[in-house]
C-alpha cells in the first residue's frame, strides 16, 4: 500500500532526465573511444551504470531519514577508506586515489562525497531547540567546516585538488542556505587574515607552487593551451548539426586531449553539433530544475539539504567541466557528472540522485 | 528519531530558505544560458573558422616526388637516370624491446649494431609510427629474403623507392654533378623554387644549374591524419607528379669515354669544344668522385671524406680552377702584336738562352744548348722560344697584352652553363693596385714574366678551350655550352637556339693564317707537339708548361717530387683547314706539355675522326653532330 504510493510519487522526470544523460554518456565514450588504446571503456561504464542503478535504487528504497540515522557510519567508513588509500593506493598521475580491492579499483574520493552530502544535510536539519536563533553560529559553522575539511584534507592529501575542489560547493551552498550571523562573519574573517600568512610561510615551497597552481591553472602552460584550443575547434567545428556520430574528426582522430573524461562534452559537441549541446544544457538544467523542485518540496530540513547538497555538488561539477570545454574557464581537470567516463563518479552521483529522489517520493507527510 | 522540524520554523525563515534556494537556482541557470551563448557563438557564429581549423588539423598535405628528367649525350644515350632502390624499414611500433633484437637485427643485415643504434637514434624525435631505414639500397636478393620473411621478421620491411642513376659512374662527374636533400640554406637561398626541406635536389654540375628543368613538378595527395600524424586514409583529390624534362647534352659519349680512359690517372682536366658553336664534347676534370654515392640517404660521412682528400676530388678544375698558361699564352702574344701592328710576323730574334733586363736574368729553357740562335715568330711559337717573347713583351707593354687576353676570353668568366666558375686573373697596373696593396705599383719585370705565361696571369682549361677555338673559327669567341635540347613534352624537344656568340674579333687573315701555321708547325715539325700527330689531320696545337717549382728549369722533372713538377698544357685544334674540333688538355703536375697532354688529346682527336669517317659512309646521320 505505502509501496504503491510512493510510486505514484515518484519523480518520473528527474529520474528520466538522468537516464537520457547517462545513455548519451555512454554512446559518447563509445565514439569517442572506438580504434583508440581505450576502446573498452564502453563495456566498463555499462557495468558501471548497472551498479550505479542498483546503489540508486537501495538510496531510494530506503527512508532517507533512516539513512540519514546512519550517516555518522557512513561518514567514518568513508574517511577510513580515504585513509586506507593513502595507505595502500595506487599512484595514478601522481596521486594517490584509487583503492583496489580485488580486480575492482574504485575511487574512495567519490563515495565521501556522497557520505559528506549525508552527514552535512543530517546535521543542519536536525532538531533544534526553540530558543536557537535562526542562522549558523560560530560553532555550527566550525562543525560544517570540519565535517567538509576531514574528507578534503584527505582527498587533498593524495593530492587531487580536482576532487577536492567539487567538495566545496557543499560548504557553500550549506552556509549559505542556513545562513550565518554577521558576528560570525565578523570572527571568521579575524582568524583568516591572522593564520593565512603564518600558514603559508610554513608551507613548504613546492607545497607553495602546488597552490598557486591550483589557484591559477594557467600558470602550467604545458598541455593546458593545447587543449583548450583543440576543444574549441572541436565544439566549433561542430556547426549547427554537428559531423554525425563517430564522425568527429576532432575526437576520433585524438586531436582532443582527455576526450572520454574531461572532454567529453566536446566530443558531443562537435558530433551532434549546437543542436546537440541544447539539448544537453536543457537537460543538465531540467535535473537541476527538478532537484530544486524537490528541496522546496521537501517535508523538512533534513530533505531542504540533502536536495541542495546534492544539486550544489553536481551543478558546480558540471559547469566547472561544460565552462572549460567552451573555454571560459581554465583547464581544471574535473569530470563531466553522469556523462564522463570514470565509475567510481557515476555510482557517487546516481546514489545521490537516489536521495533526491527518496526525498521527493517521501515529501508528503502521512 | 528524526521529527518533521517544519513545525518549529517559523513562516519567515521558510520563506527566507525558499529565497536562497531561488538565488542558488536562478545563479545555476544563469550560468547555463551564459554556456549556451558561448556555444551558440562558437558552433553557429565562428563554425565556419573552427571547421577550417578542424580540416587543417585532420588533413595533410602529402607531396608526391616527380622522377627527375634523364640526362642523355648528344646522340640520346642515356648518361643519368634512375633507377629503382630498396631500403630495409623497421617498424617500431612493432618491436617490443629494442635494445635486444638489435644483435638478432645486425646479423641479418649484416650491419653493424653500431651503425643501427645510431640510425635510430636520428629517428628519435620523428614519430613512432614512421618507419625508420635500417639499410640504405640492398640489393634484390636482400629485399627478397627480407620480404619472404615477414611472418618471422614482421618489424622488418621493403621500401622500394627511386633514386639518381649515373650509368658510367664517374664518367663526366664534375659536369653532370650530383643530387642531395635539400639543406636549409637551399631553401633559403632560393625560395623561388620552393624547396621543402629533404627533396632531392640538383647539388652540383648540370644537375644543379638546370634542376628547375630536371625536377619536374611536384604532385600532391590528401591523406587524413590523426593527432599524431599518422595516415588514415586518403582522400581522392590532388594532383600526379609531373616528371622533369630529359635533358640532350652537346656532350659525346664516345668522345668522352675516350678522354677517360686516356686520361689515366693524372690530376688535371680537358676539355673538348666544337668551335663552330662552342658546344662541349666532352670535358674531364680529375680526380674524379661516383655521384651515385651522393644518391644515397647516407652521404654526409662520404661527403666529409671527399671534402678531406688532399686530391680534391669535388673541385671542378676544368672552370673552378685557374693554373699559370706556360707558353701557351705565346700565341696570344702573337696575336696581339700581329693586330697592334708591334710585329710583323718576320720580325726576327737572337736567343742565347738568356736575357738580362733591369736587375735580373731572364732565361730561356733552351739555355743548356746555348739558346735557339735566330727566330722568326713562327720559329719562336715553335720552338717555344722565351727570348723571343721576352722582348716581344717589353715592346708591347703589358696593357695591350692585358687588352688582347681580355678580348680572347681570359679574365673573365666564360658564362658556361655551370653553377659557378672562376674568371681567371688577367695582370695589369690597375689590377695590381687592387689586388696586391702591399707592392700596388707594375713592375716592368712584371710584363716579361707575364709575356711567356708566368706571373701572375691565370687561367681556366676552359678558358683555354674557348681561346682554342676563337683561333679555330677564325674569331668568334663563343660562350661554351652543354645543352643541346631539352624535351619538353613527350617525344618534342625544343632546341637551345640562344645565341651563344659573345663577341666576334675581327682579325686580320694574315694574322690567322700565321698562328694557324706557327700552331700546325708545332705538331707536324718537329715541334714540342709532335707526339699528338695525325696524318692527314693537320693537327695544329701549342704546348704550354706552367713552372710550379722555380728550380724546375734546371733539373730532369723525372727526379722532382710530383707535386712540384711542372703543370702541362695541350691547347688546339683540328683540322688546320676547316677545324672541327679544339680543345685545352691540361695535366696538374704533369710536366711537359707534350709528353703527358698531347698523347690525350691525340687518343680523343682519333676516335673524333674515326666517327666522322664512319658518318661519311652513312651521311643521312651525319647531322647528329655537324657543327651548328
Amino acid at each position: 500500500m505505502q509501496a504503491r504510493r510512493h510510486l505514484d510519487n515518484f519523480d518520473w522526470i528527474l529520474f528520466f532526465a538522468i537516464a537520457v544523460v547517462c545513455a548519451v554518456g555512454v554512446g559518447v565514450i563509445y565514439s569517442a573511444t572506438t580504434g583508440t588504446p581505450m576502446a573498452g571503456a564502453f563495456h566498463r561504464q555499462l557495468a558501471w551504470l548497472g551498479l550505479g542503478l542498483l546503489v540508486m535504487l537501495l538510496a531510494i528504497v530506503i527512508d532517507y531519514h533512516t539513512l540519514a540515522e546512519f550517516s555518522y557510519v557512513f561518514y567514518a567508513l568513508a574517511l577510513v577508506l580515504l585513509a586506507l588509500t593513502l595507505a595502500f593506493g595506487r599512484v595514478v598521475n601522481a596521486s594517490k586515489s584509487w583503492l583496489g580491492v580485488g580486480g575492482f579499483q574504485f575511487q574512495p574520493s567519490e563515495i565521501a562525497k556522497g557520505a559528506t552530502i549525508l552527514l552535512l544535510a543530517a546535521y543542519l536539519g536536525r532538531e533544534r531547540a526553540p530558543s536557537d536563533r535562526p542562522g549558523l553560529g560560530f560553532v555550527n559553522f566550525s562543525s560544517l567546516c570540519g565535517i567538509v575539511g576531514l574528507p578534503v584534507f584527505l582527498v587533498m592529501m593524495q593530492p587531487d585538488l580536482g576532487t577536492a575542489v567539487t567538495f566545496m560547493p557543499l560548504l557553500v551552498g550549506a552556509t549559505f542556505l542556513a545562513g550565518i550571523r554577521f558576528r560570525t562573519i565578523v570572527i571568521l574573517a579575524l582568524i583568516v587574515a591572522l593564520a593565512l600568512p603564518l600558514a603559508w610561510s610554513h608551507l613548504k615551497p613546492y607545497q607553495k607552487e602546488r597552490v598557486k597552481i591550483f589557484l591559477e591553472p594557467t600558470r602550467d602552460p604545458k598541455g593546458s593551451g593545447y587543449q583548450l584550443i583543440q576543444s574549441l575547434i572541436a565544439v566549433g567545428s561542430g556547426g549547427l548539426l554537428g559531423k554525425g556520430f563517430m564522425a568527429g574528426t576532432q575526437g576520433q582522430l585524438q586531436f582532443l586531449p582527455e576526450q572520454h573524461t574531461d572532454f567529453v562534452f566536446a566530443v558531443l559537441a562537435e558530433e551532434r553539433g549546437f543542436l546537440g549541446s541544447l539539448l544537453m544544457l536543457a537537460l543538465y538544467f531540467l535535473i537541476i530544475y527538478r532537484c530544486v523542485i524537490t528541496a522546496r518540496a521537501a517535508r523538512d530540513g533534513l530533505g531542504v539539504h540533502l536536495a541542495m547538497g546534492v544539486v550544489c555538488v553536481f551543478a558546480c561539477q558540471a559547469l566547472l567541466n561544460i565552462g572549460v570545454v567552451v573555454g571560459l574557464l581554465p583547464t581544471t581537470g574535473v569530470p563531466l557528472p553522469l556523462m564522463s567516463y570514470g565509475g567510481s563518479s557515476l555510482v557517487n552521483t546516481l546514489m545521490s540522485f537516489g536521495l533526491v529522489l527518496n526525498v521527493w517520493m517521501r515529501r508528503l507527510v502521512n | 528519531m528524526y521529527r518533521a522540524s517544519k513545525d518549529l520554523q517559523d513562516y519567515y525563515e521558510e520563506s527566507r530558505l525558499n529565497t536562497r534556494i531561488t538565488v542558488i537556482q536562478v545563479l545555476f541557470g544563469a550560468v547555463l544560458v551564459l554556456y549556451l551563448m558561448a556555444f551558440w557563438y562558437l558552433q553557429v557564429v565562428k563554425a565556419d573558422y573552427y571547421r577550417k581549423l578542424s580540416d587543417n588539423n585532420r588533413l595533410r598535405r602529402v607531396t608526391l616526388a616527380p622522377l627527375r628528367g634523364l640526362i642523355t649525350d648528344q646522340a640520346g644515350r642515356v648518361l643519368t637516370n634512375n633507377r629503382i632502390a630498396f631500403n630495409v624499414r623497421l617498424d617500431r611500433e612493432k618491436v617490443a624491446d629494442l635494445k635486444h633484437r638489435l644483435p638478432d637485427l645486425s646479423r641479418i643485415l649484416g650491419t653493424s649494431e653500431a651503425v643501427l643504434r645510431e640510425r635510430l637514434a636520428k629517428a628519435r624525435s620523428r614519430p613512432r609510427f614512421e618507419p625508420v631505414i635500417l639499410k640504405e639500397d640492398v640489393d634484390l636478393a636482400e629485399a627478397a629474403y627480407i620480404e619472404s620473411r615477414r611472418l618471422e621478421l614482421p618489424e622488418l620491411s621493403v621500401e622500394v623507392e627511386s633514386r639518381r642513376n649515373y650509368l658510367y659512374g664517374p664518367l663526366a662527374a664534375h659536369l653532370l654533378g650530383y643530387v642531395g636533400e635539400a639543406s636549409e640554406k637551399d631553401i633559403k637561398d632560393h625560395p623561388e623554387l620552393g624547396y621543402d626541406l629533404g627533396e632531392i635536389i640538383g647539388k652540383a654540375g648540370v644537375e644543379r644549374r638546370y634542376d628547375v628543368e630536371l625536377k619536374g613538378v611536384k604532385g600532391w595527395k590528401q591523406a587524413v591524419v590523426n593527432s599524431l600524424g599518422r595516415e588514415i586514409e586518403e582522400i581522392d583529390e590532388g594532383r600526379r607528379a609531373t616528371p622533369g624534362h630529359t635533358l640532350r647534352l652537346t656532350l659525346d659519349l664516345d668522345l668522352q669515354r675516350t678522354l677517360e680512359q686516356a686520361y689515366g690517372d693524372e690530376a688535371g682536366s680537358a676539355v673538348f669544344l666544337d668551335p663552330g658553336s662552342g658546344a662541349v664534347l666532352a670535358m674531364i676534370s680529375r680526380p674524379a668522385f661516383d655521384p651515385n654515392v651522393f644518391a644515397r640517404r647516407f652521404s654526409q660521412d662520404t661527403w666529409d671524406a671527399m671534402d678531406r682528400d688532399p686530391r680534391h676530388p669535388l673541385q671542378d678544375r676544368s672552370s673552378l680552377s685557374k693554373f699559370a698558361p706556360g707558353s701557351v699564352f705565346k700565341v696570344v702574344m702573337s696575336i696581339a702584336a700581329l693586330e697592334e701592328k708591334v710585329a710583323g710576323p718576320e720580325r726576327g730574334d737572337h736567343c742565347n738562352g738568356s736575357w738580362r733586363f733591369g736587375d735580373k736574368v731572364y732565361q730561356c729553357w733552351a739555355i743548356r744548348k746555348g739558346g735557339h740562335g735566330y727566330l722568326t715568330m713562327r720559329e719562336a711559337i715553335i720552338q717555344s722560344c722565351n727570348i723571343y717573347f721576352y722582348h716581344l713583351g717589353n715592346d708591347m707593354g703589358i696593357d695591350r697584352i692585358s687588352k688582347w687576353a681580355h678580348l680572347l676570353g681570359f679574365g673573365e668568366p666564360t658564362h658556361i652553363d655551370l653553377p659557378h666558375e672562376t674568371a681567371g686573373t688577367v695582370p695589369d697596373p690597375e689590377w695590381k693596385k687592387v689586388a696586391v696593396p702591399s707592392d700596388p705599383v707594375w713592375h716592368p719585370g712584371e710584363t716579361i714574366s707575364v709575356s711567356i705565361g708566368q706571373g701572375a696571369i691565370e687561367v681556366t682549361p676552359l678558358q683555354m678551350a674557348v681561346f682554342a677555338s676563337t683561333i679555330a673559327n677564325g674569331g668568334s669567341v663563343y660562350k661554351p655550352h652543354l645543352i643541346r635540347s631539352i624535351e619538353v613534352r613527350e617525344g618534342v624537344e625544343e632546341e637551345n637556339d640562344q645565341s651563344m656568340l659573345v663577341r666576334t674579333l675581327h682579325l686580320n687573315p694574315r694574322t690567322l693564317s700565321v698562328i694557324k701555321d706557327a700552331m700546325w708547325g708545332v705538331v707536324n715539325e718537329d715541334g714540342t707537339g709532335v707526339r699528338a700527330k695525325i696524318a692527314g689531320r693537320d693537327v695544329c696545337a701549342k704546348t704550354g708548361t706552367a713552372q710550379v717549382f722555380k728550380a724546375s728549369r734546371d733539373v730532369d722533372a723525372d727526379k722532382l717530387p710530383k707535386e712540384k713538377r711542372d703543370h702541362a698544357w695541350f691547347v688546339g685544334f683540328a683540322p688546320r683547314d676547316k677545324p672541327e674540333i679544339a680543345w685545352a688538355v691540361f695535366v696538374q703536375n704533369g710536366g711537359h706539355g707534350g709528353t703527358t697532354a698531347a698523347p690525350i688529346a691525340r687518343a680523343v682527336l682519333e676516335r673524333y675522326f674515326q666517327k666522322q669517317d664512319a658518318k661519311v659512309g652513312a651521311p643521312q646521320l651525319a647531322s647528329a653532330s655537324a657543327p651548328r
